[in-house]
């Protein structure tokens, strides 16, 4: 057991481990930009939705692996459309080295004595109020109007902003950190019948974005005096300070102590990094060191750094065949371009080159194996261009006149110089003239004619002549 | 003694020069003469000619080699379209000696033909060339 799990690691190399460094640090930065928005939450959600449907898969129940395949893709778009604006948010808002490397911390310093003081000296007053401490969705999609503040929180800033004189006291304000960021804002209306017939609209708007958000809405009655606060569709009416401080508390996450939050943080961040690099240990050991599959595939072999007076004139294999092996997941995401198969001419001469293919000339996706390759010998045919001189012969055709013997056939000039390929050259000894008729010669005389080239490959040389003078003679029989 | 040595050098660098000649005079044989023609009656060539009619039937090569030192062959071989059609041994019998080779003409064989005659160790000694037509 012990050699058999020394043989699986003895096959790690340092590429592995450097990949799964990098995809650890890469989740990890990801829990770090998005850890405190709802994105974050939707994401883990994916990601089991994807485990289940792998379960599903591998225990062969077909429409559950189907329809949960169905709703991840459809949920990967949805993530993108419906959560744009904290992804905008979390990527515009930070720097480069907030995005690759940076932490924030989120200690929330939240005023509350100051707010809760506030609460009830406005509730004594009689000064209605609405406040709202948002959780971790965006408010945006849900209240309109906001006014931008920005304003440091501050008992004579709550109460000034809601003086009935006021132009923006009639709406609420949103509380971040120690900031009012907004004032003014319009939230939804509740439309429960359920709600006390005392409760105004106030009340009504804060049980609506109670309903449509994670936020906590906090109202000061101006006919009753009273502090209620909303959360989750719920609402109760808070008479102690105390009560309101615990559940201000809880839901800002608000700790008494800054350092040992900031030591939870960190342990929080230290959580998540082991994880990361659990949950990809695991991810990548599924993926490369799975079931083991064998595949053949027929790839072509491309010649390079052929020399430009070369050219292939014939090859033993264009395509060869390639056993691979790797886990099922690798080999089912593998393409074929990924795969490639080059060898070098380089260093290859005019005529027959053979060519052993190694390991070093075939392009695999990472994790894929070789495990044979047929065949193993390439032969590579290359011909270059030379220079020939050859005789040139004259081609006659047609009839003599029976009385007449053509005693002799003088060409000028006797030879040609051509050009062309090697191994077309190799095996040609003469070239001709195009056909020369007899029919009508009477005489001794001379004709001029053209050489016949009748192969692609072949040209006559730069400067050679392209007119042969054919001098005959004949005599009577 | 330097004079010997001298004439023994000169001999080397000039012999390759006559090796390589055009095979005329190449060891113990010399062609002194070679032709195609229609017929060859009494040991002499009739009718030398490049272009033969397909309705003669038959086209001769002649060879005439006037210095023959021993026994020995050479080949006529008979070329079409740069295609060897026929390799004919023949035997030189000295002092001196002519000798033919022939082919029987078909239909198929209008084109433009050539003979080589080359001696027994591949030495190349004239290239004849003529047409065969209508």
């Amino acid at each position: 057991m012990k050699e058999l799990l020394l043989q699986y690691l003895s096959g790690i190399r340092w590429q592995d481990l450097f990949d799964i460094i990098i995809s650890s640090y890469m989740l990890f930065r990801f829990y770090v930009l998005f850890r405190n928005t709802i994105v974050f939450r939707i994401l883990i959600g994916l990601v089991l939705l994807w485990f289940f449907q792998s379960i599903a898969n591998s225990l062969g129940l077909i429409v559950t692996s189907w329809a949960v395949r169905a709703i991840t893709a459809a949920a990967a778009l949805i993530i993108i459309v419906v959560f744009r604006n904290e992804i905008r948010s979390v990527l515009q808002a930070k720097n480069l080295k907030a995005i690759l490397w940076g932490f924030t911390h989120s200690i929330v310093s939240t005023p509350l004595e100051i707010i809760i003081d506030t609460v009830y000296d406005m509730a004594k007053r009689r000064c209605g109020a609405l406040i709202v401490f948002p959780g971790k969705e965006d408010l945006k999609e849900v209240v309109q109007n906001g006014i931008q503040w920005n304003g440091v929180v501050s008992k004579e800033m709550i109460l000034s902003i809601f003086w009935h004189d006021n132009p923006v006291h009639d709406g609420a304000i949103v509380i971040k950190g120690d900031q009012i960021t907004e004032v003014s804002v319009i939230l939804p209306l509740s439309h429960r019948q359920d709600l006390p017939s005392v409760y105004g609209t106030r009340h009504r708007a804060a049980v609506g974005l109670a309903e449509d958000s994670d936020a906590l809405i906090i109202v000061v009655s101006e006919e009753r005096g009273t502090v209620t606060i909303a959360k989750n569709a719920h609402y109760m009416e808070i008479t102690k300070k105390e009560r309101l401080e615990e559940l201000l508390e809880e839901h800002i996450g608000v700790m008494s102590n800054p350092v040992e939050q900031l030591k939870k943080e960190k342990l929080k961040f230290g959580i998540a990094a082991v994880l990361c690099v659990i949950f990809v240990t695991g991810v990548w050991f599924s993926f490369t060191r799975g079931l083991s599959t064998l595949i053949s595939m027929e790839i072509p072999v491309e010649y390079m750094n052929l020399d430009s007076g070369m050219e292939i004139w014939d090859t033993s294999a264009n395509a060869v065949r390639l056993l691979l092996s790797g886990s099922d997941a690798l080999i089912q995401s593998m393409r074929h371009e990924q795969i490639r198969l080059r060898l070098d001419l380089k260093k290859a001469a005019v005529g027959v080159n053979t060519f052993t293919i190694t390991p070093e000339d075939i392009t695999l996706p990472p994790g894929i194996l070789l495990k044979r390759v047929t065949p193993q010998i390439v032969e590579v045919t290359l011909d270059a261009q030379v220079k020939k001189e050859l005789p040139i012969q004259a081609d006659f055709s047609g009839k003599l006149p029976e009385n007449l013997i053509l005693v002799s056939a003088k060409l000028t000039p006797e030879y040609i110089q051509v050009v062309g390929k090697h191994r077309v050259l190799e095996n040609m000894s003469t070239i001709y003239t195009e056909k020369i008729p007899l029919d009508n010669i009477q005489s001794s005389g001379t004709i001029i004619v053209n050489p016949f080239i009748n192969s692609t490959s072949i040209r006559i040389a730069q400067g050679g002549k392209t007119r042969i003078k054919v001098e005959y003679t004949v005599k009577e029989r | 003694m330097r004079y010997i040595i001298f004439i023994f050098c000169l001999f080397l660098l000039v012999k390759p020069l006559f090796s390589e000649e055009s095979g005329k005079q190449l060891k113990n044989i010399n062609l002194s003469y070679a032709t195609i023609c229609e017929d060859v009656k009494d040991n002499n060539p009739k009718n030398p000619a490049v272009i033969f009619s397909i309705s003669g039937g038959e086209v001769f090569c002649f060879s005439n080699f006037d210095s023959v030192s021993e026994k020995t062959v050479i080949y006529h071989i008979w070329y079409r379209n740069d295609k060897m059609s026929t390799k004919i041994k023949l035997t030189l019998q000295p002092p001196a000696w002519a000798t033919f080779s022939s082919i029987q003409l078909r239909e198929g064989d209008k084109g433009p033909w050539r003979v080589e005659i080359i001696d027994s160790e591949n030495n190349l000694l004239q290239v004849l060339r003529f047409s065969i037509t209508d």
